[in-house]
């Protein structure tokens, strides 16, 4: 039963003369540092901002110095990419496709998404562009925490290459039959236009080979793998599509010197339907919420299995709350629901922090509890992806960000 | 025998069971013994490897040396662990509408409407929910009657736990002035009122208009439950008085459940959209006498008016979504209520509600009371004892000792484990679910597609508005696939 138990954080108040602190000794009867090598009772020490030692050791049990914090858990904070913080206002609509723009232009460092998210343990996302183009532009990773300001935050610029496959892109826009009505009297109005659209700009960017136009040279930079290209594909048919456009690539001779993409499928709903396709064609997959009944967004089924169904497969796959600050939505029951679908808790915690810093290029950064890697930890009050389970803290940059222990009302988070 | 035969010959059992799942096999005269490796009774400490007995479909006995008669079918899993079934203390699903645009009906009975194949009773069986009170939604002043079902039956009368569980009213609904919509409420009785007078003076007059519409209503007025007159009885601060003089069978049906809920034989569940309805609730609870048989159904911001309910004494059932936030106006930012912690701090009993019928289904909701702090039994006992006592079934349902029902979950591990499935389901000593012969478990988890896959009931929660328990007309959800026009065009 001690499975459920409430931990309490036996510390003395922590930091509050000081906002800034950066070293702690976080003592937890479980440090799950998502290396493989997982301790019961440790010390992740952090220094700086940086971890600086995970070691075996209850602590000293007698003092409790001020920056020593006591829990059940510890683990790398969260990688959410796939976010989904923006709306439609962060896409200029004028074009189909606009790859040169970039979406941190757009976001708030006050708004209150990144609480939310730090409340559930995130510390890192990437947030892209909402899929309203076809190629929506570059995504930025960044901390959930941290200045005010979205480039001090900013883990990797241009971390990402962002559009959609599917009838996102088109939805809303009408054919014009005899004269156009409004804006939205354009193309493309179905899944082969919106396809073509993608064809249309790989094939006019490897044609003109202009690194002076900003979107070609966006285009150009992708495709040869210097960035991963996320295309949503909620349904079996754009998952094929996205992966036959790849293909498509590598094999043309037209792609010469840039046929080297690497393709993420965001929202892969259906992709436990063909993972031997994914597999072959060395896809990474990002999944879209859990759906309380199999169906969800794009009509698509989105079996309970479809994380194990990619492990099996050898498919790098990521988990998304899609930005939900629901504690019934958010990343941290995902990986539970996956659990569920038959994967171990390793695998869970992979898909939540090594694997999407990898498939964004920042996991020299995070993703792990290791020494010299960013002190972004969340701290849990029992076993973590459990809806028995509280964030009851959450550091970045050896920042502790939030204070679960005080924040919910009619919640009892002992210190 | 060994553990092994045994084993075989319990499974060919069960399998005979499934085979005969036809209603008049379930009349519950079955011997059963649940052997399993951990007992969570609810009702004390839990039992290593213990035996459930059940006979005649009542817990005969549990315990670590209980024994079922010679002749009792065993069902043996020292793997699984047992545990009484959950309750739903209110629900709108598993009927065809859940409103009838009539304000005032109470004379209503869900009865009519519920639909023992809707998918919904389905997913509540695979998710250990064996009790249900369907009510009424919420787009009424003063709605049907309610009842409390299990989730397994071909009929509601097979179904049915307890008819007339109560009525659902209403104290404030969307798109209506608050004013208004108490207005409907307080004239209802009014109107209750206005009849019963009427009743006493046409008696006293010797007019027979009453007894002559009893007849054309189809009731019978000389029948002796019918004939006997009754002295206004309750706790409301108006009486009729000589009501002892008019036959009860002469009360106009359509009145006469409103009678019965102001004389306090008939539960209320009083759905508050907010903290500003829970007074208007309780005020008119009082004025008509049912504040004892007061069920507060929350939503919203209603919990910040906990101290006048606490006063009140009455039970509440909460909202789904357990976590309130609001914007501080002066901050801006976000400031988050646990709604079940609230209420244990002022003493109120609570039950909670389920999110949907699948990954949020109760289970969900006590685990997540425990990962806000609310002790394990409290948050386990919010979803099983508490609502079976607030639907009066508290001696039935919600724990496994002698004499209650004989409904057992066997489950693969914690309740409250996310990874935890229900893998059989024992109800009134039948076994009626079998994990491994759900089809449809096996579709969601592991993705078989169906030619045709929508059956009925399945409804994405994000589509039903919760106040209502409607699906929400117009607005789609972004992202939604918009068919091109074209294409409707071409059909």
């Amino acid at each position: 039963m001690s499975f459920f138990a409430a931990f309490v954080l036996s510390v003395a108040l922590p930091g509050t003369e000081d906002p800034e602190q950066r070293a702690w000794t976080i003592q937890a009867e479980r440090v799950y540092t998502g290396t493989g090598r997982n301790l019961e009772k440790g010390l992740v020490v952090v220094s700086a901002g940086k971890i600086s030692a995970v070691t075996p050791g209850a602590g000293d049990d007698g003092e409790r110095p001020r920056d020593r914090l006591s829990v059940y858990a510890v683990t790398a904070g969260f990688v959410d990419i796939g976010v989904r913080v923006t709306n439609w206002y962060s896409v200029e609509q004028s074009k189909e496709v606009t790859p040169h723009l970039r979406v941190a232009d757009t976001l708030d460092p006050f708004a209150l998404d990144w609480d939310r998210q730090l409340r559930n343990g995130v510390t890192t996302v990437l947030v892209s562009p909402a899929d309203r183009n076809v190629i929506g532009g570059l995504s930025v990773a960044l901390k959930t925490a941290g200045p005010e300001s979205i480039s001090a935050r900013t883990l990797r610029a241009d971390a990402v290459l962002r559009g959609s496959m599917g009838s996102e892109p088109s939805s809303g826009n009408h054919p014009a039959f005899g004269r156009p009505t409004d804006f939205y009297s354009r193309r493309p109005t179905t899944r082969m236009g919106v396809e073509w659209e993608w064809r249309n700009a790989f094939f006019t960017a490897a044609e003109k080979r202009d690194t002076k136009d900003a979107g070609t040279a966006t285009l150009i930079a992708a495709l040869q793998g210097k960035m991963p290209i996320f295309i949503q594909a909620w349904t079996t048919q754009d998952i094929r599509t996205a992966v036959f456009l790849r293909e498509e690539v590598e094999s043309r001779p037209e792609f010469q010197g840039m046929n080297t993409p690497r393709f993420v499928i965001d929202a892969g709903a259906e992709a436990w339907k063909e993972p031997q396709l994914l597999a072959r064609s060395k896809t990474a997959v990002v999944l879209p919420p859990f759906p309380a009944s199999a169906r969800t967004r794009e009509n698509s089924l989105m079996a309970w299995n479809v994380a194990k169904v990619l492990e099996d497969a050898g498919v790098p796959f990521a988990l998304s709350g899609h930005g939900s600050g629901d504690v019934s939505d958010r990343l941290a029951i995902q990986a539970g629901y996956a659990m569920a679908g038959g994967i171990g808790f390793e695998s869970a915690l992979a898909a939540v922090t090594s694997t999407p810093a990898m498939l964004i290029g920042v996991d020299a950064r995070v993703g792990t509890l290791e020494v010299g890697k960013d002190a972004d930890l969340v701290l849990w009050s029992g076993e973590p992806f459990q809806p028995g389970t509280r964030v009851v803290a959450t550091i970045v940059d050896g920042v502790l960000r939030y204070e679960g222990w005080n924040a919910v009302r009619g919640a009892e988070i002992a210190r | 025998m060994t553990m092994t035969t045994k084993r075989a010959a319990c499974s060919l059992t069960l399998t005979a069971a499934i085979l005969c799942l036809a209603p008049d096999a379930r009349a519950g005269d079955g011997r059963l013994a649940i052997k399993v490796g951990r007992i969570i009774t609810n009702a004390g400490p839990d039992i290593e490897n213990g035996t459930i007995v059940i006979e005649g479909g009542r817990i005969q006995s549990v315990g670590a040396d209980a024994k079922g008669s010679w002749d009792a079918e065993v069902i043996d899993h020292p793997e699984l662990v047992a545990f009484p079934g959950w309750v739903e203390a209110h629900s709108t699903r598993g009927m065809d509408r859940p409103n009838e645009n009539i304000e005032v009906a109470p004379f209503l009975d869900v009865r009519d409407s519920i639909d023992p194949i809707n998918f919904y009773f389905e997913d509540c069986l695979r998710q250990g929910v064996l009790a249900i009170n369907v009510q009424q939604g919420n787009l009424c002043a003063i709605g049907g009657q309610g009842r409390v079902v299990k989730p397994f039956g071909l009929t509601i009368e097979d179904m049915t736990l307890r008819p007339a569980s109560g009525v659902k009213i209403a104290v404030a609904r969307p798109a209506r002035s608050r004013a208004l919509q108490a207005q409907s409420v307080r004239r209802a009785f009014r109107e209750l009122r206005m009849h019963l007078e009427k009743l006493v003076q046409d008696k006293k007059d010797g007019k027979d208009t009453a007894r002559r519409e009893a007849l054309f209503q189809g009731r019978d007025p000389e029948k002796d439950e019918n004939k006997k007159g009754r002295a206004m009885d309750g706790a409301s601060t108006w009486k009729v008085s000589d009501l002892e003089i008019v036959p009860r069978g002469e009360v106009d049906e359509k009145q006469e459940p409103l009678l019965r809920l102001v004389e306090g034989k008939l539960m209320a569940f009083v759905a508050c959209d907010g903290a500003v309805s829970v007074t208007q609730a309780l005020d008119i609870a009082r004025e008509n006498g049912f504040l004892a048989n007061t069920v507060l159904v929350l939503e919203g911001d209603a919990w910040k008016a906990a101290d006048r309910i606490a006063e009140s004494g009455v039970p509440v059932v909460l909202a789904p979504q357990l976590l309130y936030i609001e914007r501080d106006p002066i901050t801006g930012r976000e400031i988050e209520t646990f709604v079940p912690g609230v209420f244990r701090e002022k003493k109120v009993r609570f039950a909670l509600q389920s999110q949907n019928s699948s990954t949020q289904s109760l289970w969900f909701q006590a685990a997540t009371c425990v990962g806000y702090g609310i002790p394990r039994e409290e948050a386990i006992a919010a979803a099983t004892k508490v609502p079976a006592e607030i639907l009066r079934l508290g001696d039935r349902l919600g724990t496994i000792e002698n004499g209650r029902d004989g409904n057992i979950l066997l489950l693969s591990g914690d309740p409250l484990a996310v990874t935890t499935t229900v893998q059989y389901v024992v109800l009134d000593g039948n076994l009626v679910y079998d994990r491994s012969q759900d089809k449809r478990v096996q579709q969601i988890l592991e993705g078989i597609e169906q030619a045709n896959a929508a059956p009925t009931g399945v409804e994405d929660p994000a589509d039903i508005d919760p106040h209502s328990g409607e699906k929400k007309s117009g607005e789609k959800k972004s992202g939604d696939s918009k068919k091109p026009k074209s294409d409707e065009k071409k059909d």
